[in-house]
């Protein structure tokens, strides 16, 4: 019994993995902080070139309970913009290790890249409803990640993460002085703040869902492989 | 006590890492990719990563966007401190601002007083540029007005040990910006705002503009040029009034 236990004990992320994690979790903690801590001193958003106090916004914090003057109150943009540059370095760093590291080493390919059967409409479908009635995988199952993890990780950390990066940088005044083309893409300076804030909640959404799914699929397991690296497999249900 | 003194050297460690990294991404000049004073800690080496990166993508020296007259944003906001308290300010504001003068000193050659005459003199230029402000707002504006390097020239031009300018306004402000920044075709002194004189609440007489960086580095209401070879005796010696606050020099976004 003991051995068949010891058995079920599988290795789950490599060290890599798990540091750029960990890094990964104070960095989006301190750049989300900062962040709002900036935005409240500024509190709407515009589309197009220009924008400001009085101009037509297309988000209002005032329209969502909290006046101009107290948002400005609850922020701080020195704190703000002090650690938004100081994490957005880390972040940006920790990322790059990370891709190298991963690329070279196959992670992606091997483990993270989603096989053609698995994007079948059908299985799709199968995953998503194992999804929705919150059925964590057992067994083989889960050794690997599922479709939509791959698919989800893959598009936060191939799209979201240098999006977030350019349309950061995008925003600083001498930005048309090295590619004015970049800012017509975005739509004007203010769509790049607006689509810089978008892109924000999009990554907020994907933690809101990564963590209830590693409660849903056990989080002393799951928060344990992370750290460790070991994960015990869950047996599969007997019929 | 040995434990503060071990703090107190990895800080100065970490600083120092950030200066270095300044100089190998030059190899000489480390002037134009470092902050005058580099801040202690992690934020120095992130202030240092953010100038010499932000530096190293503009080196060419590039224009910023020049909008067209159409752009122009009807009531282009007046933020910030809108009118200085200043006896003598408000005294030349009633007068027109016939009486007032701006005096460029420091390390030039011929130390002198420009009247706002003397600047309209000077070759100008017009550019119709976007304002950002740091908070987050922009606004687009054009702006008439001479060249800093202009000016420094009708002054002598600059002595060789010559590193930042300072500016000094009548509501209390002062910063520091480095040659890169003076140097720049677009960093001017603008007496013109939208084919009219600057409004009181954008800077009248003058204020300056340097297109590259964040609105309130745009300094308003000028009252003196000091070129310097360091910002040591500058307000607390941190290179402008928001670094002695201990905000970021540079900004940069």
């Amino acid at each position: 019994m003991a051995l068949k236990q010891s058995e079920n004990w599988i290795h789950r992320h490599n060290y890599n993995v798990r540091i750029c994690h960990w890094i990964n979790v104070i960095c989006f903690t301190y750049l989300l902080l900062s962040g709002i801590m900036m935005f409240l001193q500024f509190p709407e958003l515009y589309w197009g070139d220009v924008g400001f106090r009085g101009y037509e916004a297309i988000f209002k914090l005032s329209n969502w309970g909290l006046t101009w003057e107290e948002a400005d109150a609850l922020g701080n943009r020195q704190w703000g913009r002090n650690y938004h540059f100081l994490f957005a370095w880390v972040f940006l760093f920790n990322n790059l290790i990370y891709v190298g590291w991963n690329l070279r080493n196959r992670h992606f390919s091997k483990r993270m890249w989603p096989r053609r059967d698995e994007l079948h409409k059908d299985n799709l479908k199968e995953e998503l409803n194992q999804h929705l009635h919150l059925r964590a995988a057992k067994g083989d199952a889960a050794k690997k990640y599922n479709v939509l993890q791959k698919l989800s990780y893959l598009i936060v950390i191939f799209v979201l993460f240098p999006f977030m990066v350019i349309s950061g940088v995008a925003q600083m005044p001498a930005f048309t002085s090295i590619s004015p083309e970049l800012i017509d893409l975005f739509g004007g300076r203010q769509s790049a703040r607006t689509l810089h804030a978008i892109s924000t909640l999009l990554l907020v959404l994907f933690v809101v869902i990564h963590v209830f799914e590693v409660f849903v699929a056990g989080a002393i397991n799951h928060i344990r492989a992370m750290i460790t690296g070991k994960y015990y497999l869950p047996t599969e249900d007997k019929i | 006590m040995n434990k503060k003194t071990g703090t107190l050297s990895r800080r100065k460690f970490i600083a120092g890492a950030g200066a270095m990294s300044g100089i190998l991404l030059t190899g000489c000049d480390t002037n134009i990719y470092t902050p005058p004073v580099i801040r202690s800690g992690l934020m120095g080496v992130s202030d240092v990563l953010t100038m010499a990166s932000q530096r190293l993508l503009m080196s060419g020296q590039g224009l910023v966007k020049e909008y067209e007259t159409s752009d122009i944003t009807k009531d282009f906001p007046a933020w910030g401190r809108t009118n200085p308290e200043d006896e003598n300010y408000q005294q030349m504001a009633s007068t027109g601002f016939t009486d007032w003068s701006l005096s460029v000193g420091g390390l030039v050659n011929r130390p002198s007083s420009f009247s706002l005459q003397d600047l309209k003199r000077l070759p100008p230029r017009t550019q119709t540029t976007m304002h950002i402000c740091e908070q987050g707002w922009s606004a687009i504006a054009q702006w008439t007005g001479v060249p800093l390097t202009t000016l420094l020239e009708a002054a002598g031009g600059v002595k060789q040990e010559a590193r930042y300018v300072v500016i000094d306004t009548y509501d209390g402000w002062y910063d520091a910006y480095d040659m890169f920044d003076v140097v720049h075709p677009q960093t001017i002194l603008a007496y013109g705002m939208n084919g009219k004189d600057v409004p009181q609440g954008n800077g009248a007489p003058v204020r300056l503009r340097v297109e590259r960086h964040c609105g309130y580095r745009n300094l308003k209401f000028l009252k003196s040029v000091q070129v310097v070879a360091s910002v040591e005796d500058i307000g607390l010696g941190k290179g402008g009034l928001l670094s002695d606050y201990n905000w970021h020099w540079y900004a940069g976004a």
